[in-house]
């Protein structure tokens, strides 16, 4: 009985909210499918960015990390021993440009479109894996 | 019960002017918790009795010989020679690493033959180059009849004479060396004690360069809440190797037989040259172990020269120009290590954060130089 | 212990103790046991990919890696018999990478079996590699054992030959692991009918060895840990009692039992790939008998990386993993199993921390 209520109120509630949201900025199929676009456009760039040379070596991301395996964007921030303390996958990709890639002196800055692409493509191959940040 | 405990701690803070206490006394800023095996806990009168057992020279063949020769407490645990000297001026293969902080290890010796601080003080006392003893029955003697020993192992073990044995004594010697543990370097102090004056500018530029240029962090962790500044791991870094890499296959050959048919490792390290070289592979067998030693930890590195497993290096300068060089080359040289390209002003400011590790207890060796 | 222990008999025990867990058994079996005759040693170096950037620089770490592997084999004692070279010595099959992978082979001081891979072929389809190195395919007998090396990286007369502009371009798609563009492997019908006469005059109960650089079941076809008429192959080996295949190309511990056969992967010397369990986004199908590599240390150059000494004992291979930055591990059949076993860690209460493979 007492779930029945519950069950109710939850209903109401959820019209409740619902409707201001109907009223507020509509995002229309146009905009989504153009967005989608846009982000696939940047995920692409980033697959190609990770499949090259980024360092000084001609090593390059996917050798290691077939489909962005073992990239593991969900776990960050997470700590990294080689650099002493919690660190993000920025720091990591730079990390592997100077070290693996032996590319001293070409790390990416944080809002460099090249950053942001490689942080798309990882992200969209464990696209449905739950966060679990500062797991190893 | 606690106020008994207090007044035994003090008891032994006077008795032991350079130890620090770690049975109620805070951790010293920058150190995890002192790893304690549940078998040998640490109580004031042990440590006491590990004490003077440490400093007993009878333990040796010539009656010139304790632990604190080579490891002398006045001098930062460390001898300050290239290579160990035990009875009659005999020379070892091995410079002396320092007792300080060496409980955090997870193996001891270089090679890591021994894995805890009980294990590890039985074997100088018969090795032949260092307190020469044939077994140690002497010592047990020593323990038994002296009438000072008799009282305090049987308030410490609750043992009759007749009963005490050397795993007693390393017992009582590590719980000692449980208690020289030291931290709060100024380096210490601006990482986790949030006094950001704490290093000077050339140091914290120094910090930076040991973090990510000099690749330092890879092996020399300095952690989140404290650092060690080991990996507890093994590296071929080439140092000595020129010296037997022409005759490689002969020695590790030789060895292997040698040790198949029940050599003394021990002995057989300290002694011969050539051996000692083999670093960690004499105790594993593993190719790949062949010229590897522990990565060392760096508190109060600038007062415990001359460094790396065979003394050869003199200052911290030629340390840094070793790893900038990309160590010495052979093919099981280390892969994380390689040339650094340093510049002299990197170079300098690493050199300048190295002295910022140095605890204030030990402070005054530094200016002695 | 007794304090009354003399420490001559002390330290002697120690040492015994110390050897015994240290070197694998069975490597100290052989020592004293090469009169039985039927036992021996070799070693299995593979994948190194040996990379060339411009004039004379190569890939350092991957030069070291195979460096590192050669030294360390040359310390066997005592010394294996041959070196089986697991295939991928280039990264881009080009003259300079291979004529730099075999100078740096060339100080080994046994003799090799060279297996070919993908990286080797796809520039010249084997070419120089049949004029420098080894024949693509050919078998031998050693000590009672049949050895047979297989080319399994071929694929489809199309893909090969009429889909890439360029020999580089078509090696350079055939390089890319995770390549929607690829091509499965296959050890083609040619090889099949030449594997066929050549085991028809080896009796059933000779323990036989397969060596190819691919493995010859079906793993992941994403990224070609797939031999595309495994099947086939397989069926060929059916008649025999006690069957081996040992490949290389997955860069990780993997072992598998299908029928009588069994299979072992062999780890490379320049570095690890993730298991296809890790990829989130398709299904696989990794042998569950596996107790996956941990990493100790994915930041370390030589983590998940390495080489390892198989005994042949009895016919049955024993698969000793000398792991850089790992314990090593040792995997052999296990007669009541009936398959590979892990010798230690194969009981899940044994397994050091196990840890999620993303």
């Amino acid at each position: 009985m007492g779930k029945l209520l519950l069950r109710g109120v939850l209903a109401l509630a959820m019209v409740l909210v619902m409707v201001p949201a109907a009223m507020a900025d509509e995002f229309t199929k146009e905009d989504l499918a153009k967005w989608e676009r846009d982000f696939m456009a940047v995920v692409e760039e980033g697959d190609r960015l990770f499949h090259s040379a980024l360092g000084s070596n001609a090593v390059s991301c996917d050798m290691c990390h077939p489909n962005a395996t073992n990239t593991h964007p969900e776990t960050y921030p997470k700590v990294q021993k080689q650099l002493g303390k919690v660190a993000s996958l920025r720091d990591m990709v730079n990390w592997c440009i100077k070290n693996p890639l032996e590319g001293e002196g070409m790390e990416l800055a944080a809002d460099d479109p090249k950053m942001i692409a490689l942080e798309a493509y990882m992200h969209y191959e464990r696209r449905g894996v739950p966060l679990a940040p500062g797991k190893h | 019960m606690k106020c008994t405990m207090a007044i035994r701690v003090s008891v032994i803070l006077s008795i032991m002017a350079f130890a620090l206490p770690v049975l109620s006394a805070p951790l010293p800023l920058g150190l995890p918790p002192v790893p304690i095996p549940a078998d040998n806990p640490q109580t004031p009168e042990k440590i006491a009795l590990g004490k003077q057992l440490y400093e007993d020279k009878r333990f040796s063949s010539d009656g010139t010989v304790a632990c604190a020769n080579c490891h002398l407490p006045e001098k930062a645990f460390v001898d300050g020679l290239p290579v160990s000297e035990g009875v009659g001026q005999q020379k070892g293969t091995r410079n002396s690493p320092t007792v300080i902080n060496a409980v955090y290890f997870k193996e001891q010796f270089w090679d890591g033959r021994r894995p805890s601080l009980e294990e590890q003080a039985k074997d100088p006392f018969i090795n032949p180059v260092e307190h020469g003893l044939e077994s140690h029955d002497p010592i047990v003697e020593i323990v038994q009849t002296d009438p000072d020993y008799v009282t305090q192992f049987e308030k410490v073990f609750g043992l009759k004479a007749a009963d005490i044995t050397i795993d007693h004594v390393v017992k009582a010697i590590a719980s000692f060396e449980r208690t020289i543990i030291s931290g709060d370097s100024p380096f210490d102090r601006y990482q986790y004690g949030g006094d950001k004056t704490a290093m000077s500018e050339a140091a914290i530029r120094g910090l930076e360069v040991y973090l990510d240029k000099g690749r330092c962090q890879s092996c020399h962790t300095i952690g989140e809440q404290d650092a060690l500044f080991t990996n507890n791991d093994y590296h071929n870094l080439g140092v000595g190797f020129a010296k037997i890499e022409p005759r490689m296959m002969e020695i590790v050959t030789a060895f292997r037989k040698a040790k198949a048919t029940g050599e003394n490792v021990d002995e057989k390290v300290l002694t011969d040259a050539d051996v000692s070289e083999l670093g960690r592979f004499a105790i594993t067998l593993r190719p790949s172990d062949v010229g590897k030693f522990k990565t060392s930890g760096l508190r109060n590195i600038a007062v415990t020269a001359p460094y790396m497993h065979d003394g050869s290096l003199n200052t911290l300068e030629e340390v840094i120009d070793l790893y900038d060089r990309g160590g010495e080359a052979n093919p099981m040289l280390d892969g994380g290590i390689r040339v650094l390209n340093l510049t002299d002003q990197e170079k300098s400011d690493l050199v300048e954060f190295l002295k910022h590790l140095t605890s204030p207890e030990y402070a005054h060796l530094a200016n002695q130089k | 212990m007794s304090t009354k222990v003399n420490r001559r008999i002390f330290l002697k025990q120690l040492g015994v103790a110390a050897a015994m867990t240290a070197v694998p058994l069975n490597l100290v079996e052989v020592a004293w046991g090469k009169e039985k005759g039927e036992n021996f040693t070799f070693a299995y170096i593979s994948d190194p990919h040996i990379t060339h950037i411009s004039g004379n620089k190569f890939v350092k770490n991957f030069d070291k890696g195979l460096e590192k592997a050669i030294a360390e084999v040359n310390f066997m004692w005592p010394q294996p018999d041959f070196v089986v070279f697991g295939g991928d010595l280039a990264q881009l099959g080009k003259k300079e990478e291979l004529d730099h992978g075999m100078e740096m082979m060339s100080k080994l001081t046994v003799p090799v079996k060279y297996v070919i891979g993908e990286h080797d072929y796809y520039l010249d389809l084997g070419q120089y590699w049949e004029e420098k190195i080894s024949k693509l395919y050919y078998s031998f007998d050693h000590k009672g054992v049949h050895f047979v090396v297989l080319n399994s990286i071929l694929t489809d007369d199309d893909w090969t030959h009429k889909r890439w502009p360029t020999a580089m371009e078509r090696m350079l798609q055939m390089a890319r692991l995770d390549n929607p563009n690829g091509s499965p492997f296959m050890v083609k019908e040619k090889q099949r009918q030449w594997l066929k006469q050549d085991l028809a005059k080896v009796d059933k109960n000779t323990p036989v060895v397969v060596m190819s650089h691919s493995p010859l079941y079906k793993v992941y076809k994403g990224w070609n840990f797939w031999t595309e008429d495994a099947e086939e192959v397989q069926a060929l080996l059916k008649p025999f009692k006690k069957v081996t295949v040992l490949h290389g190309h997955v860069h990780q511990i993997m072992y598998n039992q299908i029928g009588n056969i069994s299979f072992h992967a062999m780890m490379s010397t320049g570095w690890p790939w993730p298991y296809p369990v890790s990829y989130s986004q398709a299904a696989n199908m990794v042998p569950k008998m596996t107790v996956f590599m941990n990493r100790a240390d994915p930041f370390h150059e030589r983590d998940a990386t390495g080489w390892s000494a198989i005994n042949l004992e009895n016919g049955r291979v024993v698969n000793n993993l000398e792991l850089w930055q790992n314990t090593p591990r040792s995997v052999r059949f296990d007669e009541k199993a009936k398959h590979p076993v892990d010798s230690q860690y194969q009981d899940p209460a044994n397994q050091i921390p196990p840890q999620v493979h993303y």
